[in-house]
C-alpha cells in the first residue's frame, strides 16, 4: 500500500511540475530548462529549515517557494530584458551552477543530500492524507492555470507569444508578464518540492539534476502544451508507463535504458503524428465561461 | 505635438535617418513619401522605440520619450500600425482591439487574483470601446471571427482600429492602403480624419499618392535617410526632380 501511496504522490507532484512548467513553456513561451533546481531549492529550503532551524513545516514549506520565486526572478530579470533566448542560456548556467552549490556545500549535507528531515501530516494522520494533500494541491495548479490562461490577463499572454513587439507598442509590457509567469511557475515547482521533501524525508541533489527537465518537458508536450489538462495526461501517463514497466521482471540493466528510449521515443512518435500532444489546444484564445458571457 | 530634432541612427554604412527635424501638429495629417529604401518606416521605428537613435531628440507634448522603451511610448500617447499588419492571430478581431486598450483589464498578475470587480469593469469598458471603433470602421460584423477570416483590407483597417484603442496623441500609420482595394479606401480615409478631427496629430507613410494627396495636409519627402522637401502633396509630386528621385529614370 505504501508503494501506491508514493505512486500516487509521484503522480501528483509530477502534475504540479509539469502544470508550472506549462505556464512558462506553453503559455509564455519560455524556454528554460531550470525547472527541477527551483523544484530542489523548495526541497531542500523547506527540508533544511524545518530540520536545523525547527521552524513549522508549513512556515518551511512557504518560505521554500518564496525562494524559488524570488530566485526564478533574479535569474530572469537580466536575461528577459536582452531577449528571451538568453533565457535558456541563463537557465543552463544557473540550473549547473545551484546543482554544484548544492553539492558543494555542508550545510546542504553535500553531495550525501539532507536527511531526517521532518515529516508533516503522516505521522498524526497518515498517508492517506498526505496523497490527498498532494492531489489537492494539483487540482488547484491545475485550475490555477486554467483561470490565467483563459482570463484577461490569458488574452494578453496569447497576444504576447503571437507578436511581443506589436503587443508592447500597444503600451502593454510584456517584460513583467514574462517575469510574473517565470516566477509563478518556479515557485509553484518549488513548493512541490517541499512537498516531496517532507514525504520522502530525504533529499539529495541527484535529484533534481538537468535531466529531470527532459522528464517534465516530455509530460507537457505528451500531453498537450498550452492546454490546462494536457500535462495532467502527460504526467499521468508518463509516471505509471514506467512504473508498470518494472512489473515485466526484466534485468534491472535493461530497465534503466528502457525507461529512457521510453521517454525519447514518445516525443518523436508524438512530434511526427501528434504534434500538439494528446490534448490539443484550440487555435483561437478563448475566454472562460463566465467572462464569456460578460465579454 | 511630437517634435523631432536632429535625429540621426544608422547601421554601419547604412544611413536610415540623418540630422531629421519634423513637427506633427495636433489635428493635422502630414504625409511621408519617399521611395522604398528612404527610411520613412525606419523613421516610425526611431520614434516608436523599436531603434535607438544615435543622436536627435524626440519629444511628445513636450515630454521627451528618449530611452523610453516600446511600451513606454505607447502609454504616453504614440500610436502606430504596422508596414505587414501584425495582428494576433491566435485571438478574434475583438480580441485584438480590447488588447488595444488604454486601460487593459487585468494588466498584472496581482491585479487578476485582487481585483476582480475592478477587472470586469475595465473589460466592460475596453469592449464597449472596441465595439464601437470596429462599428466606425464599418467591420462590426467580424467582431467575433479570427483574423485568418477577414480580407487584407479588412486586417489593416483592424490594425488602425487596433491603434485607436489606445487614444493617442500621436498616431502613425505604416503604409495603411499597401494591398488594400475598394471599400477599404474610403473607410480607411474617414477614419483618420476623424481622428485627426479629435486633435490627435497624424502621420502617414504611403506609397500611393493619390491616398496622400486626398488626406494629408502637408507631406515631406524622404530620401537616403534625410528630408529633402515640405509642402503641399501636389506641389511635391509637381516637382520633377522629386519625382525623377521616386521613380527612377
Amino acid at each position: 500500500m505504501d508503494y501506491l501511496y508514493s505512486v500516487a504522490i509521484l503522480v501528483g507532484l509530477f502534475i504540479i511540475l509539469a502544470s508550472s512548467f506549462n505556464l512558462i513553456i506553453g503559455y509564455g513561451g519560455l524556454i528554460s530548462i531550470a525547472h527541477p533546481i527551483f523544484y530542489g531549492l523548495g526541497a531542500y529550503t523547506s527540508a533544511l529549515l524545518a530540520r536545523d532551524a525547527g521552524l513549522p513545516v508549513p512556515v518551511c514549506m512557504l518560505l521554500g517557494t518564496l525562494l524559488a520565486m524570488i530566485l526564478s526572478i533574479a535569474m530572469a530579470l537580466p536575461a528577459l530584458r536582452v531577449s528571451g533566448d538568453y533565457l535558456l542560456i541563463a537557465s543552463i548556467g544557473f540550473q549547473l551552477g545551484m546543482i554544484e552549490l548544492i553539492k558543494n556545500f555542508r550545510f546542504t549535507g553535500g553531495a550525501g543530500g539532507v536527511s531526517g528531515i521532518p515529516a508533516f501530516l503522516v505521522p498524526t494522520f497518515g498517508r492517506e492524507v498526505y496523497v490527498a494533500l498532494v492531489l489537492g494541491v494539483a487540482v488547484g495548479v491545475v485550475l490555477l492555470v486554467r483561470r490565467i490562461a483563459h482570463s484577461d490577463y490569458g488574452r494578453a499572454i496569447s497576444a504576447m507569444r503571437d507578436d511581443e513587439q506589436a503587443f508592447a507598442a500597444l503600451g502593454r509590457d510584456a517584460k513583467w508578464i514574462k517575469v510574473s509567469l517565470f516566477a509563478l511557475g518556479s515557485g509553484i515547482a518549488g513548493f512541490a518540492g517541499a512537498l516531496y521533501a517532507h514525504y520522502f524525508r530525504f533529499v539529495t541533489s541527484e535529484q533534481f539534476e538537468i535531466l529531470m527537465s527532459s522528464t517534465i518537458l516530455t509530460m507537457v508536450v505528451v500531453g498537450g502544451l498550452k492546454t490546462p489538462w494536457g500535462p495532467v495526461v502527460g504526467a499521468i501517463l508518463l509516471q505509471i508507463l514506467p512504473q508498470a514497466i518494472t512489473f515485466l521482471n526484466l534485468p534491472p540493466a535493461l530497465l534503466g535504458p528502457l525507461q529512457g528510449l521510453l521517454f525519447t521515443g514518445l516525443v518523436l512518435i508524438f512530434m511526427f503524428l501528434r504534434p500538439g500532444g494528446l490534448v490539443q489546444a484550440g487555435s483561437t484564445w478563448t475566454a472562460h465561461s463566465r467572462a464569456r458571457k460578460e465579454v | 505635438m511630437l517634435e523631432i530634432k536632429g535625429l540621426s541612427k544608422s547601421f554601419g554604412g547604412i544611413v536610415v535617418a540623418q540630422d531629421i527635424d519634423l513637427v506633427m501638429r495636433p489635428g493635422r495629417i502630414l504625409g511621408l513619401i519617399g521611395p522604398n529604401g528612404a527610411g520613412k518606416t525606419s523613421l516610425f521605428n526611431l520614434v516608436s522605440g523599436v531603434y535607438a537613435p544615435d543622436a536627435g531628440a524626440i519629444t511628445l507634448d513636450g515630454a521627451p520619450l528618449d530611452g523610453l522603451d516600446l511600451h513606454e511610448r505607447a502609454r504616453r500617447g504614440l500610436s502606430r500600425t504596422w508596414q505587414h499588419v501584425r495582428l494576433f492571430p491566435s485571438l478574434t478581431v475583438l480580441d485584438n482591439l480590447i488588447i488595444g486598450a488604454r486601460e487593459y483589464p487585468a494588466e498584472s498578475m496581482v491585479t487578476l487574483m485582487l481585483s476582480p470587480g475592478k477587472i470586469r469593469k475595465s473589460r466592460e469598458a475596453a469592449r464597449a470601446k472596441a465595439l464601437d471603433v470596429l462599428a466606425r470602421i464599418g467591420l462590426s460584423d467580424t467582431a467575433g471571427k479570427s483574423i485568418a477570416d477577414l480580407s487584407y483590407g479588412q486586417q489593416k483597417l483592424v490594425g488602425v482600429a487596433r491603434a485607436l484603442m489606445n487614444d493617442g496623441r500621436c498616431l502613425l500609420l505604416d503604409e495603411p492602403m499597401a494591398g488594400v482595394e475598394g471599400q477599404a479606401y474610403e473607410a480607411m480615409q474617414k477614419i483618420v480624419r476623424e481622428v485627426a478631427a479629435t486633435g490627435v496629430a497624424v502621420c502617414v507613410v504611403e506609397h500611393n499618392v493619390a491616398f496622400i494627396r486626398d488626406l494629408c495636409d502637408e507631406a515631406v519627402f524622404m530620401f537616403q535617410g534625410r528630408i529633402l522637401a515640405r509642402g503641399s502633396v501636389t506641389d511635391l509630386i509637381a516637382n520633377p526632380q522629386l519625382t525623377e528621385l521616386y521613380f527612377g529614370h
